[in-house]
């Protein structure tokens, strides 16, 4: 299992064990984290599944693609450090990683 | 329209077949939903209806995502039950990914989460105007004097149609969604190909801020969108954009009429609005949005075969008891409102963000003038039913100092 820490703009942490191999985004939903919507599935059209990755997890899974970022662009509060739960693999190398949950999706 | 012949393809199984007509059964009430759920409360998840063409009916919350989100199996390239000759093309609506990507990345800019809070003042201005014009007169109905018109007021403002059209543009729309006969239809419908075709000439010579402006100019992967292009999606935005949010909401303010702890609650904490747009989205879903099978497909114990078409009805999804507990209970401190009636996957609704807004600002602008009210006791609302569901009217009748 992968431990990632979900925290909201109070700072509240919450703790899941996400499965290797499906996005995110899909633990996130699966383990109720308040704040991630992901309306779409999965689909990339909705945005609404945004998070912030904290350093040095950013850094080590890469920065959006494409049209990943343009996504991200017309959220309500885009950062430097923005992705799409939807869009990142997790994988057994992000134990431990802590993402923060925006003010709002939409 | 209703046929009453019935078709049973060998595929499909005796105890998968459940008789509803989409377009007329007659266990429908003015509670449309609430009597749809009843009505299809001891039908399998997903059956097999022999009216109108013969189809399946797909009724299960997680069964709906799942098709909608199986475009290589279920295409959205043909929309109509039962099928016709010649299918309009809508974009990006019957585009199957990747075709639908492109033209919603350009269609995103200006009606995402963003551009919608920008346009969070207009709104409110439009919204308070059209309550303010019935505030006074202590009755109206609703459904035409107020839910019809604020949405039409937003879709010119997103489209950058010219103030000094807005009678003009409310009649033809008007028009448009009451037409009864086919030659109603088409006379609408050429009268608003005309007005966008007006408005892209008048933007390509006075450019603004808006969303045909936007059409005009934006680079689409290496060249402009065609006429054609433009037209199609200009469409979909007429069709999908005015009708739904008017529906959704006269449903809503049906029930709110009802229940006047709540009026006074809502017009005391505002802040409950969006968790009472969102009850409201849950409970009184509109679409119904069909599928063509392109694929032979077993799921379910399902056979489903080239061919076939599927109806997922959304508003069922709002009213699964499998995944709600009271379902049919209008509760607006609920936990879980979970409801697919923006449909989810690649063709999740547009405007979803745009729809949420609207129903907030509508109610809000409306409980501010108008705190307390009731419907007209023994009115018969009307209602129209198919692959899109209205409430035809909803006389409400208030207090006035
Ligand atoms: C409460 C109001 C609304 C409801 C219930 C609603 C519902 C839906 C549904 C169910 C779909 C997807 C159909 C499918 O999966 O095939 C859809 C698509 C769409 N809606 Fe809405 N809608 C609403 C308001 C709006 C508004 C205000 C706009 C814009 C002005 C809009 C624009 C669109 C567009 C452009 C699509 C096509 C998206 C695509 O195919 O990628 N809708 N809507
Ligand atoms: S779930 Fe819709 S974009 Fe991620």
């Amino acid at each position: 299992m992968v431990r990632i820490v979900f925290r909201d703009v109070a700072g509240n942490a919450q703790e899941i064990n996400a499965e290797p191999g499906v996005s995110l985004m899909v633990s996130a939903k699966a383990h109720g984290i308040a704040g991630i919507e992901a309306e779409c599935g999965g689909s990339m059209v909705c945005a609404t599944c945004h998070i912030y990755v904290d350093e040095p997890w950013f850094s080590a899974i890469g920065a959006a693609g494409p049209i990943e970022a343009e996504m991200v662009e017309y959220t309500r509060h885009p950062r430097l450090t923005s992705r799409l739960s939807c869009q990142i693999l997790v994988t057994e190398a992000m134990d431990g990683m802590e993402v923060g949950v925006p003010l709002s999706q939409r | 329209m209703a046929s009453l012949a019935h078709t049973i393809p060998p595929h499909v199984k005796p105890e998968q077949v459940f008789e509803f007509d989409i377009y007329a059964d007659p266990r429908i009430s003015d509670d449309v939903q609430g009597s749809y759920a009843e009505a299809l409360r001891h039908a399998p998840d997903i059956f097999w209806s022999p009216l109108n063409g013969g189809h399946w009916l797909v009724q299960r919350h997680d069964l709906i995502a799942e098709v909608v989100k199986n475009p290589a199996v279920f295409s959205a390239r043909e929309m109509q039950i039962p099928r016709v000759k010649n299918p309009p093309l809508f974009i990006p609506l019957n585009l199957d990914p990747p075709g639908n990507v492109p033209y919603r990345h350009v269609l995103m800019p200006k009606f995402s989460p963003r551009a919608v809070a920008e346009m969070e003042g207009k709104m409110r201005a439009m919204a308070a105007e059209i309550v303010a014009d019935v505030a006074d007169a202590g009755t109206c109905d609703f459904v035409h004097d107020v839910a019809a018109r604020f949405p039409v007021s937003v879709f010119m403002e997103v489209m950058g149609l010219p103030l000094e059209k807005l009678h003009e543009f409310r009649a033809i729309a008007d028009g448009f969604f009451k037409a009864h006969t086919n030659e109603e239809y088409q006379a609408a419908s050429q009268q608003i190909a005309a007005i966008f075709h007006e408005l892209i000439d008048f933007r390509r010579k006075a450019p603004g801020e808006d969303l045909i402006s936007h059409f005009i100019t934006v680079d689409f992967e290496g060249r402009k969108l065609s006429l054609e292009e433009i037209m199609a999606m200009c469409t979909v935005l007429f069709l999908g954009g005015m009708d739904t949010v008017t529906n959704v909401t006269a449903f809503t303010f049906q029930q709110l009429a009802d229940d006047p702890a709540l009026q006074s609650r809502l017009a005391a904490d505002p802040a409950l609005l969006p968790q009472f747009a969102e009850e409201g989205l849950r409970m009184f879903g509109v679409i119904g949005t069909p599928r063509l099978v392109v694929q032979d497909f077993d799921a379910h114990g399902i056979a489903f075969r080239k061919g076939d078409m599927v109806l997922n009805a959304l508003w069922q999804s709002g009213r699964d008891p499998t995944r709600i507990a009271n379902p049919d209970r209008f509760d607006i401190d609920r936990k879980d409102m979970a409801h697919l009636n923006f449909s989810t996957g690649p063709h999740l609704c547009l405007g979803h963000a745009l729809a949420r807004a609207e129903m907030r600002i509508l109610a809000e602008e409306w409980l501010k003038r108008v705190p307390s009210f009731r419907a007209i006791p023994g009115a018969h609302h009307g209602f129209r039913m198919g692959t899109v569901i209205a409430l035809k009217s909803l006389p409400l009748q208030w207090d006035i100092a």
